[in-house]
């Protein structure tokens, strides 16, 4: 079969086809989801399913987490730098998780990638993501402390399990028994991808589903060039301050943002990359600035390659938004999140009622290890907290939600206390936390754990020293922080360990206002007051 | 003579069904609702229908009804003010919810406003752990003062949801003494009574969903058994659950949380007893009406059931059937993106103004539209007659749509179908295929004003060979009622691995959960032989957190139920995922209790065969666009109540009737069986 055989495909058809992609993708990620035993997937939902092309262009993927798009991206073109198509059969998996090799934005985000088959040709791939939550209790000087590198390589070859490889790889974990478990939800997740695919051909013949694939992309990108047109032509600059456990003193990020007609290309500027985990690789900002473009020229863009085209995306490499090896990258997200606000800020230039103010800009996150009291086994939990979302020009913020790049669930209290030896003692909203404005900024989330077992634990925020800054006169949202009970240890680059009874109290940060809060209304004056959100 | 009348009340008529039990007479009636107060149609509908089959109230052994006064309360944000007394240091859970935003990419979208604002949350000191143990008693003055506050702030309702009340209920139970001693008239519920089960956000959640209506409906309720008796009616209403069966008005006034689906769940009720007098078990429900379709699956005659789902944005942890709802019905718009591709949906043209083609100033063409230009519909007019259209109108608008596209009209117009049909197939393959069914094995039942007029297309589309459409597809919710039971859930979350040392401890549970259900069917009157009880169990891999719920066998728990337990598991297991984790311990987590109370229902009687020949039927014949057939065809229209038992009809074909059109495409032929139903089937 010829690939780019012209086959006539009439716009409903591309509809029809687009919407059965979609389900495809979502019925993916519920398979991933409840099949899985670790509590980052099976209740945090720190996953993304998706489609591509065989040349590795996104088809489809599901609106779980944008940051996943990264490790997308860039898997397909690595293994087509490893392996040849031709060698390729129908059961073949691939894995892969590194930064540099395999196509990954950090290394516990672990990708299977299976293709698709119809009639003896490759048509497509069914990949998904899994945050594996292991990898725990590393430093992050450069990628070799930071967990396993696995390059794309076969998990499984024709259908059949590559031991080997596994065991090597299960060895390196902490939780082993999650890691499988987590790996055949992954497994299951990809086998309906290609089961689906297949049936579609089936139905509608390859050559137009292939055709209706390519139709899809073209769409999104008309999509996304009317949306940029929509934006007033020029250049908009804007800078913002950088800040985290890791570092002492803020770093300054900004970009500049050229809108063309049709087109907008946008230079970043940061500092060299250093020995630390927040480095991006550029696939990491390719898939922010994708979010935070598609936000602004027009959500309902689908979410595939088509939409990446009218886009230029620069930034000086070894710098820490667009890193080289061997730089760290497992905080990578916090990096990404204050890219989307630098986007933000400089179209709020342009478009100031299309964006909004800034967000908690950070994914605070908590990271225990320990042992298990009891069977003696290692358990890793992560939790990643959100915070304020920014005012919008004609509404408040939402308060204590993910924001941008993630948008994974929290733990259940009771799924939290049965699994790990901790107690949630508080889980709330931050008074005050909000900026001020005639829409004000949404509130940040405190969450107070107690240890009942020794732990360590990582502990990740951002906005510690800067504040999320408001829109046309509102004010700068709270800044994030960290309180430990009487007796903890100071914690260094946000490493620390818990002894049995301590706690710990993260507070995340607000976000900004918008517009002065002079005129803000009586009516919503007054339901802040009773609610006691000031 | 011994009615029994079954009322559905929805946004825009209240259907009334009659049954006669002495002579199997089915007479239908509608009358216009009273949104403001719909128990004023349905007195109105009981009085008027049994008048026309020339009853009274106090001739009808049976009453039953589904409502949407729990949705539309929800919905519409028209519950009362309520407030919720919960752990210290968690007021806020049910704002946060699970901390998604609503939206992944729309950064105006906003979250389904809590039900119960800030300052009416209240966090008092205690703490249950995981196992039960206490480690902070209940602070009972704090709970007191919250209940003074409350009383204060005027609240109508109260819910008390504290972490693991599904473990340990006494602390909630304790802080409702409190409350009502406090505060006598305020209705309260707790969250380890309305969803004992894990999940804390969810659970309190319901709670406050319960508390949020319980008024609402109670007040309901009140004013409907009131008109009912003043019209004579001795018979005990009902009510329908989401849960397809129905229960007494004191049940649903306490539990409102468990109507909210109330309405579409009798649709699928009807569907059964239809699959059950045809003989075909396995099918696909398919209600479409003005702006959205309903769709759900009936596996061996039995409706898929979850037990939790999203509601208007509000997680509610109770049993209801697994109704997919999508934003597709005969109103909705079509319209060109900015990335030139067609879209039909979720807006609707609602009633007012309605398609375009109804004359009363509306521009954008609807899916009604395109089936009047496509002459599916009757292009001078709806309704049997009664209502007049204008097809020019709806040239005009596709006509527009078809100029942008670059398409002709005709191609426009059955694109907008292609479309929506599409829509409604993708809602199919979420109850279908994402649960591991595939729907070339089930018919479809079409149902709903708009139902019987897109199934043949949608039964295409997903390949599925044969399609009923009952005798009055427009009331099939008011003849579900007819057909129901008396169902009430009970359920206890107890996690322990699956394995034969579990049967003292499996045989407690359901000893107990028995114990509560017959205790419901004394309180229901139900009679000894009229009771029936199905066990299940919800079982899952130790490690994973969604589990799947297995059928317990009848009779006494021993090592074989652990067993039947363990194949059912696995077998579902690798049906859904497509793998079984070979040696991995398998955990109990829930043991459930359906009690059904049988109720006397309605029996129809089949009709004499009169032949397959059915020109008798025939009332004229108009041109029909049928793309398959390479445009315009001269098509025959048939009078639907005029067809006999036995009658074929070859396709194409149009068959009418007042309340449906039902579009037979070429190549497929129409049946009408014993019960004057029609089976559509594709060769």
């Amino acid at each position: 079969m010829n690939a780019t055989a012209p086959v006539a495909v009439d716009p409903i058809t591309v509809e029809v086809i687009g919407s059965s992609f979609a389900s495809i993708t979502e019925e993916m990620g519920e398979a991933l989801v409840k099949a899985s035993y670790s509590t980052n997937i099976k209740e945090r939902r720190d996953c993304s399913t998706a489609l591509f092309d065989v040349e590795g262009q996104t088809l489809c993927q599901a609106e779980h987490i944008p940051m996943h798009l990264g490790s997308f991206i860039g898997i397909i073109p690595h293994i087509l730098k490893r392996h040849s198509i031709e060698a390729m059969k129908p059961g073949d998996v691939f894995i892969g998780n590194d930064a540099y090799e395999g196509g990954g934005t950090h290394l516990p985000d672990i990708v299977l990638a299976e293709p698709v088959f119809h009639d003896g040709t490759m048509v497509a791939w069914a990949v998904n993501t899994a945050h594996h939550s292991d990898f725990a209790d590393r430093g992050h000087a450069h990628i070799y402390q930071e967990g396993l590198r696995i390059p794309p390589i076969r998990l499984y070859d024709g259908g059949v399990l590559m031991k080997d490889v596994q065991e090597l790889i299960l060895l390196n974990c902490q939780v082993p028994r999650e890691r499988l478990s987590d790996l055949r939800a992954q497994m299951a997740a990809n086998r309906l991808g290609v089961e689906r695919v297949k049936a579609l051909c089936d139905k509608y013949g390859q050559a137009t589903v292939l055709a209706a694939g390519r139709a899809l992309q073209d769409y999104a990108e008309r999509k996304m060039r009317a949306g940029i047109a929509s934006i007033p032509d020029g250049t908009y600059r804007f800078s913002d301050s950088f800040d985290n456990p890791e570092i002492d003193a803020p770093l300054t990020f900004s970009v500049e943002i050229t809108v063309a007609g049709e087109e907008m290309k946008l230079a970043f500027d940061s500092p060299a990359q250093m020995r630390t985990g927040f480095n991006m690789v550029y696939t990491a900002l390719l898939s922010t600035v994708y979010y935070a473009v598609k936000t602004v020229a027009d959500p309902t863009i689908p979410p595939n390659a088509g939409l990446a085209r009218p886009l230029t995306v620069e930034a000086k490499e070894g710098t820490v938004l667009n890193c080289v090896h061997p730089a760290a990258v497992n905080g990578r997200i916090a990096s990404c999140q204050r890219v989307v606000d630098l986007i933000h800020g400089a179209l709020a230039q342009a478009v100031p009622e299309r964006v909004i103010a800034a967000c908690s800009g950070a994914v605070a996150s908590a990271t225990f290890a320990g042992t298990q009291p009891g069977t003696g086994e290692l358990w890793v939990y992560l939790e990643t907290i959100g915070g304020g979302s920014g005012a919008r020009a004609n509404k408040d913020g939402l308060d204590g939600v993910h924001v941008h790049m993630t948008n994974t669930s929290n733990l259940p209290v009771e799924a939290l206390e049965l699994e790990y030896p901790l107690t949630l003692l508080r889980y709330e909203l931050v008074d005050g936390s909000g900026g001020e404005g005639r829409q004000r900024g949404g509130m940040g989330l405190r969450r107070v754990y107690r240890a009942e077992a020794p732990c360590r634990l990582n502990i990740d925020n951002s906005r510690l020293q800067s504040r999320p800054w408001g829109i046309a006169g509102g004010g700068e949202g709270q800044g994030g922080s960290f309180v430990f009970s009487e007796g903890v240890e100071p914690f260094i680059k946000g490493d620390g360990s818990l002894e049995p009874g301590q706690i710990v109290e993260i507070i995340t940060p607000g976000a900004g206002g918008y517009g002065p809060v002079a005129e803000r209304t009586a009516e919503a004056r007054a339901r802040d007051s009773a609610e006691k959100r000031f | 003579m011994a009615w029994r009348i079954g009322i559905d009340s929805g946004g825009t008529f209240t259907d009334v069904c009659l049954f006669d039990d002495a002579s199997g007479e089915v007479a239908v009636w509608k009358v216009p609702s009273t949104p403001d107060d719909p128990s004023r149609a349905i007195a109105r509908g009981t009085q008027e229908g049994t008048e026309r089959v020339g009853a009274s109230a106090s001739e009808v052994t049976y009453f039953g009804h589904g409502t949407t006064v729990g949705t539309n309360a929800l919905i519409q944000h028209r519950g009362v003010k309520a407030g919720l007394i919960t752990t210290d240091g968690f007021r806020d859970l049910l704002e946060i919810g699970r901390q998604k935003r609503p939206d992944l990419y729309d950064l105006q979208a906003d979250k389904a406003p809590p039900l119960v604002t800030r300052d009416l949350r209240f966090g008092v000191k205690e703490r249950v752990r995981h196992d039960g143990s206490v480690e902070i008693p209940l602070d009972e003055d704090g709970v007191r003062e919250a209940a003074r506050a409350l009383k204060a702030a005027g609240v109508k309702a109260i819910a008390i949801g504290f972490l693991y009340g599904f473990v340990r209920p006494d602390h909630e139970q304790i802080a409702k003494r409190i409350v009502e001693k406090e505060f006598p008239e305020v209705f309260v519920c707790c969250s380890h009574e309305v969803a004992p089960e894990f999940r804390e956000y969810e659970r309190i959640s319901t709670a406050a969903v319960n508390a949020y209506l319980g008024p609402v409906m109670q007040g309901y309720i009140r004013r409907l058994a009131e008109r009912l008796k003043e019209l004579g009616l001795k018979a005990t209403p009902h009510l329908t659950q989401s849960n397809g069966g129905v229960i007494g008005f004191d049940m649903a006034a306490r539990l409102p949380v468990r109507t909210v689906l109330s309405g579409p769940s009798t649709g699928v009720v009807a569907a059964q007893a239809i699959g059950a007098m045809t003989g075909i078990e396995n099918l696909i429900t398919f209600d479409m009406g003005g702006t959205s379709s309903d769709v759900a699956l009936l596996r061996g005659g039995e409706a898929k059931s979850a037990s939790d789902a999203i509601v208007h944005g509000y997680p509610i942890k109770a049993p209801m059937l697994d109704i997919h709802t999508v934003g597709a019905g005969g109103g909705s718009l079509a319209a060109i993106d900015s990335g030139g591709l067609l879209k039909v949906g979720p807006r609707s043209a609602g009633a007012d103004p309605g398609p375009v083609c109804y004359g009363r100033g509306a521009t954008e063409p609807a899916v009604t539209d395109a089936n009047v230009v496509l002459q599916t519909l009757n292009p001078t007019h709806l309704l049997g007659g009664r209502m007049p259209i204008d097809q020019a109108l709806s040239r005009q608008a596709i006509g527009r749509l078809a100029d942008q596209l670059g398409l002709d009209l005709m191609a426009t117009a059955q694109g907008i179908i292609s479309v929506v049909t599409a829509n409604m197939a993708k809602a199919i393959r979420v109850i279908s295929v994402q649960r591991g069914h595939d729907p070339r094995d089930y018919a479809l039942v079409a149902f709903g004003g708009a139902g019987p007029l897109h199934a043949a297309r949608l039964a295409r589309e997903l390949e599925m060979k044969r399609i009923i459409v009952p005798r009055n597809p427009g009331i099939g919710c008011a003849l579900g009622l007819l057909l129901t039971d008396l169902r009430a859930n009970f359920a206890t979350t107890r996690l322990a691995p699956l394995s034969e040392d579990l049967v003292p401890a499996m045989t407690e549970a359901f000893a107990a959960l028995e114990e509560k259900a017959e205790h419901w069917f004394a309180e229901e009157s139900v009679a000894p032989a009229d009771r029936r009880l199905r066990r299940t169990a919800d079982l899952r891999y130790q490690g994973q957190n969604y589990e799947l719920a297995i059928d317990v066998p009848d009779g006494p728990i021993g090592p074989a139920t652990i067993t039947a337990l363990g194949e059912g598991f696995a077998e579902a297991h690798q049906r859904l995922y497509g793998f079984v984790a070979e040696g991995e311990t398998v955990q109990l987590v829930t043991y459930r209790v359906e009690a059904i109370g049988l109720v006397p229902k309605a029996q129809f009687r089949p009709q004499p065969d009169a032949g397959p020949a059915s020109e008798h039927a025939i009332i004229g014949s108009r041109e029909v666009w049928f793309p398959e057939a390479g445009g315009f065809v001269d098509c025959t229209i048939y009078d639907r109540d005029k067809l006999k038992a036995g009658n074929r009809i070859a396709g194409p074909a149009i068959i009418e009737q007042m309340d449906s059109t039902t579009v037979l495409l070429p190549g497929m032929t129409a049946t009408v069986e014993p019960y004057l139903n029609l089976i559509l089937e594709t060769p």
